[in-house]
């Protein structure tokens, strides 16, 4: 009996998801209720996970709840050590949801509301979470190894040199890009320059709070830290008031980036315990609670989508970056879909806290699905601005015109009302002098989060309190995810240059510590510096360079898993991680090349740069056309990478499935769990 | 009902315990056979920050 209204049920579940997936599908013109995305996001998962997740555990992986993981076998009080399931899966979500998938969705929006809630659930369910699942169980099975010692040993020493150079080349174009999507939110904008202001001073009492005059209290310091924050959002309105105190905190974007490039120095080279600790501890809490307050919203508001499910942009003239929908849809929504960056976290701290196998396919799987579900969220918060107001706010000078009449005007003719006055009102409701050009995503989703939060009927009045709290929230975790970067990035590093001269792997030698710190910051202080004088606002340019390498370290994750199957199955199940790898490959190849050698000036790099070479010249423009063709180099040199370890990875596979190679798998031999049964 | 809720708030708290280093602290303590006391959080502290810098935070 149960057998069968366990069928009904999963039968109903499925017939929910792809009606309501139609429903989203056929709406062409008319206005589409929220709620329908969030049936058809969560019913898709729950398909998903109970169908293809549960295949993949018990057919692809074999996961034994009777083998010892890591977490047991390797137990030392510190990195391994068995850990209730759910707990690690707070643990694995807060580590993989950053500021991507907030962000790439609300940029994708330029192509309508359909292409990117698609691939987000698609790409989530079949490539996404299956990557995150498959490295997870490929560590678990290898005593918590890295992706790039994985890599090295199942695929090649040229396949783990590989995917370190690429992973540091992406860490810092990520850096920049986020740097970037701070600058554009903070620009001109004294209460928000204010609030993020207050958090560095606020960290830093909390780390003296934590280590000397409560130590052990975290709860306690986070609380106290969240509540000063808090007023530091209220005290931004009185400053941005004040005409004496906002010149104060008014600051252009070279300044702000100037801010941050110094923040990113300090942040990587003082201790942790005083900076980067508190800082990372009160954004992960208010991380989470802003996603659950965003879901609450979205549930029991039911905001109407405004923006259409395709726009006139689909055909790649679009305003907030270049490039048709295929393949630039796939590349700005990266987190949220498919992120190589999960990899790893996959590869890191979860694999050493799993206390049995088959919790692999929550922690992996499963956590992938809710951060998709956060890029849903983000997607619809974004669709329910007026399409009018979306582009306004999204769109540079350099596009749409230098004055608000001109851009309103310009986005009117795309078919998109809006009217300089309007954008004036809002920007006073908000708070802000204005929000023409506030390009990056993060304001727009600030503003579609606070009408939404705004319209619950008792906070109306109060829609610059919440811009203003969404873009403290955004800000928050992107600046950790910086400070918190660049001090992985100088690591590896040193990693790196430990190889050569030991003396440089030395993490606490000071002239190694502050060279490599500074030269971490420099280069994304660099590519940050590059978007923030960029007159078509630099997320044009910096977020499908980003997009790109994310998607290329997934192949890289991607060949490594398909590595790992090919060794235990040979051909049979390959395709579970190929199908995604192929996808990727062609997205990120077609887009790259488009990046490189498009004739089109607003696409492709070397034609900007030969376009600006044929006008007239500056020092000024001597630099754009620099930074266009290091853009094209840069790109270039991520494609040749990706290249190399797929090319590596394909003679591996070709060798084992032709019977030239012997399939030496590295999997740790079977030792019998002796966890009870509860843990 | 009130075993489930038991249980959501058993889960909530262990995942804020994980997230605030608190569970580390604690196998920190054992690990070390040591108590509670400021110094050594700070031991645990300065410990602890090595590995946790070394994570990547996803975007």
């Amino acid at each position: 009996m149960r057998r069968i209204l366990g069928r009904i049920l999963w039968a109903g579940i499925s017939l929910a998801a792809a009606f309501s997936l139609g429903t989203v599908a056929r709406s062409q013109g008319e206005p589409v209720n929220s709620t329908w995305l969030v049936i058809a996001s969560v019913c898709t998962y729950l398909v998903g996970y109970r169908f293809y997740a549960s295949f993949v555990a018990a057919r692809v992986m074999a996961l034994d709840d009777n083998r010892a993981t890591p977490a047991e076998r390797l137990r030392d009080g510190h990195d391994f050590e068995p850990t209730n399931k759910w707990i690690v899966f707070g643990h694995h979500f807060a580590a993989i949801a950053g500021p991507g998938p907030l962000v790439g969705p609300t940029l994708a929006a330029q192509f309508g509301y359909l292409p990117g809630f698609l691939w987000i659930v698609i790409g989530a369910t079949l490539g996404g979470a299956v990557q995150d699942f498959v490295i997870l169980f490929g560590s678990i099975r290898r005593d918590g190894k890295s992706l790039g010692q994985i890599a090295r040993e199942e695929v090649g020493k040229v396949g783990g040199f590989t995917a370190l150079i690429t992973v540091l080349l992406i860490m810092i174009i990520l850096l920049a890009v986020i740097g970037l999507v701070v600058v554009n939110a903070l620009k001109g904008s004294p209460w928000g320059t204010f609030t993020i202001a207050a958090t560095m001073p606020i960290a830093v009492f909390m780390g003296l709070y934590l280590r000397y005059w409560r130590p052990g209290k975290v709860v306690e310091t986070s609380l106290i830290g969240f509540v000063l924050v808090m007023a530091s959002v209220f005290g931004g309105q009185a400053i941005a008031q004040s005409p004496t105190l906002a010149p104060w905190f008014t600051y252009s974007g070279v300044a702000l980036a100037a801010g941050l490039i110094v923040y990113g120095f300090f942040s990587s080279a003082l201790p942790v315990w005083l900076l980067l600790a508190p800082r990372g501890y009160l954004s992960t809490f208010v991380k989470l609670g802003v996603v659950v307050l965003l879901a609450v919203g979205i549930i029991f508001l039911r905001p109407e989508l405004k923006l259409p499910p395709f726009t006139r942009f689909v055909d790649g003239t679009g305003p907030i970056f270049a490039g048709k929908i295929f393949p630039f849809c796939f590349i700005t929504i990266a987190c949220g879909a498919v992120s190589g960056f999960h990899s790893l976290i996959s590869s890191g701290t979860t694999p050493k806290l799993l206390a049995r196998e088959r919790h692999a396919m929550a922690v992996g799987y499963g956590s992938m699905l809710l951060e998709s579900f956060v890029a849903v969220m983000a997607l619809i918060a974004a669709a329910s601005l007026q399409p009018g107001v979306f582009f306004a706010v999204n769109s540079p000078a350099g596009v749409v015109g230098t004055t608000p009449a001109a851009a309103a005007a310009t986005i009117s003719g795309w078919g998109f009302p809006v009217t300089a006055a309007e954008m004036q009102t809002l920007a006073r409701d908000a708070g802000e002098q204005t929000l023409f050009y506030r390009t990056g995503g993060a304001p727009s989703l600030a503003l579609g989060m606070a009408q939404i939060f705004a319209s619950s009927g008792i906070g109306r009045a109060l829609l610059a309190f919440w811009y203003h709290f969404a873009i403290m929230f955004e800000a928050l975790f992107i600046l950790t995810t910086l400070d918190s970067g660049t001090r992985v990035g100088r690591f590896m590093l040193q990693d790196m240059l430990g190889e050569v001269w030991p003396k440089w792997g030395q993490t606490n030698w000071k002239p190694g510590m502050l060279t490599t710190s500074a030269v971490i910051v420099a280069a994304w202080g660099y590519f940050l510096y590059q978007g923030v004088v960029d007159p078509l606002g630099g997320i044009n340019t910096l977020w499908p360079l980003f997009g790109i390498a994310n998607q290329l370290l997934a192949a890289v994750a991607f060949c490594v898993g398909t590595t790992i199957l090919v060794k235990s199955h040979g051909a049979r199940y390959m395709w579970v991680t190929c199908v995604p790898l192929i996808w990727l490959v062609v997205v990120c190849f077609v887009a790259g090349w488009q990046k490189i050698f498009s004739p089109l000036p607003a696409l492709g790099f070397l034609a900007q740069a030969d376009q600006l070479a044929a006008g007239p010249q500056s020092a000024d423009t001597a630099a754009l056309i620099f930074n266009a063709r290091l853009d094209a180099a840069v790109t270039g040199i991520f494609l040749v990478l990706v290249a190399t370890i797929l090319i590596d990875s394909i003679r591996v596979w070709m060798g084992i499935l032709g019977g030239t190679r012997k399939a030496k798998s590295t999997e740790t031999p079977f030792v019998p769990t002796r966890l009870a049964e509860e843990s | 009902m009130r075993a489930f809720f038991r249980a959501v708030a058993r889960i909530i708290s262990g995942i804020v315990a994980e997230l605030s280093d608190q569970n580390a602290y604690r196998r920190h303590l054992a690990a070390h056979g040591a108590v509670h006391s400021p110094d050594e959080w700070r031991r645990f502290q300065d410990e602890h920050a090595a590995a946790h810098s070394r994570r990547a935070r996803c975007c």
